[in-house]
């Protein structure tokens, strides 16, 4: 981050909204920086994130969701939120319509280990809603600049339903390139459904991922993860081998303010990305 | 260069520094000391202990403004709080005290991304550091002793000033420290006697008692580490605990904050807010997720914060003895025979 107070966001426009979901909550939103110098200083890597910020709301962690290949724009795919506490600032999003200005303050926190991703054979695991920095990884290891330094790419992404799915013209593109094996499932179909049914973790277990040269990034729910580890455990992955991305209540987004640690860590600064043998160091915390 | 002055004359003294700048200093308000923007100079009164709320305040406020907006309007409108602040002097801070600034400069000021109001304030900040009056006991909630720090430490102080007899005498520490003094006509020449008097006593305050007990920053580390998931032990400790944050608060070294926006009508702030992780919201993730429900959980985080998370990150313990948690604690939780406890645990 070049800009010289880290507090102060800067104006970017909104140029397209996305209704991702059946159930509408979810949207990704296209931002455009309004000044050429911001977009410049505004470097980014898959696995990073930003404060969105609308005055007189609040500033809100999002992850990114586009790659930096894609230059010109920033996306954030955004869930509605405030069934159980108040989702301030993601409910004025959501509110808000194309041409709507906004501020962003970011790029923040580390990134999916690209240099360690070189050369080796990727295995993305998503659930859900928790798609979106994979997905930015996904389309950066894509990019015909990029593809030839990784290895084999499969995906394996679930929701519990095809209306769900989110980025679905990408899944459907991703579905037809044979330089990415890339399995979509839904724990419950509808008729319209063609694909594959079953939860992830039963999924993982019959594609088998080879752990050989590979790396799994896995993220999704709390349940997801807690029986998709062991098949990954089982395959023989290692720990270091176990990428995640974790989220915790964030304000400053830059290690300052006290509030998202876990142990020594800050998820803000020395995160969100870790390896489940970083975690393993840390206390249950989070 | 040592000056003295008859500390009857302090409001002279206090006015001089006015007339340069902002002068924060210990005054006696209903309850106790506390450092205050002084706007008359017989408010000063050196006639304390230490004060209720840590001298934090004088680099890191309450309240921070960092943005004004009017709602409704383009964001490109909204304007960046600037922070042109004249020269400031921190005058009567205890040796604990001005430790804590070196603490949270490691934090704000030399890791990662610079906190630019906190380097702007303390770069534009005087610091008369003041040694307690070794005459007098420490008061039963301090153990600085524990920490390596003296009663009467000049380090950290550009100008440090001891107490002999009705007389005020000022060291300079550092560059900026010989200015000031240099600059204060108020002052008069200190004598070889004063010198004498001076360095003795900087000495004797290495002496000074106060709770101590053997606290190496490894040790104490480890022993959170191997505590943490040990439920009981941190249960026993927090049952009283009523999560107010008062701990924090008064705390030199807590400085948890929140970014929160504040309007009224359409006018609106974006500023920082001192925050406590005692409090229940504090890691209140907007899912409904949240790692520290319970009051223990909380205590854990607060007491690790400081002796063990704070020591793996920075290699210091964020801590000074200063007593104020354990003193202002309305259920006395008393944080050094915690640590004693967990040493013993």
């Amino acid at each position: 981050m070049i800009n010289k107070n880290p507090y102060i966001p800067v104006p970017v426009e909104i140029t397209k909204i996305i209704d991702e979901v059946d159930t509408h909550d979810i949207k990704t939103f296209r931002l455009v920086f309004l000044n050429k110098d911001d977009e410049a200083n505004f470097k980014y890597l898959p696995g990073q994130f930003a404060e969105l910020s609308i005055y007189g709301k609040g500033e809100s962690p999002i992850g990114i969701a586009s790659s930096p290949t894609e230059p010109g724009y920033v996306e954030f795919t955004v869930m509605r939120m405030g069934a159980v506490v108040p989702g301030t600032v993601t409910s004025a999003l959501h509110d808000l319509d194309e041409g709507a200005k906004i501020g962003i303050r970011g790029p923040l926190g580390n990134s999916w280990p690209i240099e360690f991703l070189e050369k080796k054979n990727i295995v993305v695991v998503g659930g859900g809603f928790a798609f979106t920095t994979l997905r930015s990884l996904i389309n950066y290891m894509l990019h015909k600049d990029n593809r030839k330094r990784f290895g084999d790419i499969t995906v394996i992404y679930g929701a519990r339903n095809p209306g769900l799915l989110l980025y679905k013209d990408e899944l459907a593109a991703w579905e037809k390139r044979d330089d990415i094996n890339s399995i979509i499932t839904v724990d419950k179909g509808d008729e319209a459904w063609q694909g594959r049914e079953g939860f992830v973790p039963a999924v993982c277990k019959e594609v088998a991922p080879s752990p050989k040269n590979s790396v799994a990034l896995i993220c999704g729910p709390p349940v997801m993860i807690k029986f998709t580890l062991p098949v990954f455990f089982e395959l023989g992955f290692s720990k270091e081998n176990i990428l995640t991305s974790l989220e915790m209540r964030m304000k400053c987004g830059i290690g300052k303010c006290g509030r998202c640690n876990v142990g020594y860590k800050y998820v803000c600064s020395d995160g969100p990305v870790f390896s489940l043998g970083e975690l393993d160091e840390l206390p249950r915390d989070f | 260069m040592l000056k003295k002055i008859s500390i009857n004359k302090i409001s002279e003294l206090a006015a001089a520094l006015m007339d340069k700048g902002l002068l924060l200093a210990p005054v006696k308000e209903i309850s106790g000391y506390n450092f205050v923007e002084i706007k008359d100079p017989k408010q000063v009164d050196l006639d304390f202990h230490n004060t209720i709320a840590s001298p934090k305040a004088a680099f890191f406020p309450h309240k921070e403004d960092f943005i004004k907006y009017e709602t409704g309007k383009p964001i490109d409108t909204a304007s960046v709080v600037a922070l042109n602040l004249p020269p400031a002097f921190l005058f009567g801070a205890r040796p604990c005290d001005v430790k804590s600034f070196e603490i949270m400069d490691i934090h704000f000021n030399a890791s990662g991304i610079v906190d630019p109001f906190w380097k702007q304030r303390r770069e534009t900040a005087v610091i008369f550091g003041y040694a307690f009056d070794l005459e007098k006991p420490a008061q039963p909630e301090e153990f600085y002793q524990t920490l390596g720090i003296g009663a009467a430490d000049p380090e950290g102080s550009d100008v440090f000033m001891v107490k002999k007899g009705g007389d005020l005498l000022l060291n300079s520490v550092t560059p900026k420290g010989e200015k000031i003094l240099a600059e204060l006509k108020v002052l008069n020449e200190g004598k070889a006697a004063d010198k004498k008097y001076y360095e003795e006593y900087i000495k004797k305050g290495k002496e000074y008692k106060t709770r101590s007990m053997c606290l190496e920053p490894g040790a104490i580390t480890k022993k959170l580490e191997d505590l943490f998931y040990n439920t009981d032990f941190w249960t026993r400790v927090s049952s009283a605990c009523i999560s107010c944050g008062v701990c924090t608060f008064v705390c030199p070294t807590c400085y948890c904050f929140d970014i929160c926006d504040d309007t009224l009508f359409a006018q609106g702030i974006r500023r920082r807010v001192w925050d406590a992780c005692m409090f229940t919201d504090f890691t209140l993730e907007a899912s409904g997720h949240n790692p520290r429900t319970h009051v223990y959980q909380r205590l854990r985080q607060k007491i690790n914060h400081k002796y063990s998370y704070h020591v793996r990150k920075y290699g210091v313990i964020s801590c000074v003895g200063c007593g104020r948690c354990t003193k202002h604690c309305p259920v006395n939780i008393d944080i050094y025979s915690l640590i004693e406890d967990a040493m013993k645990a």
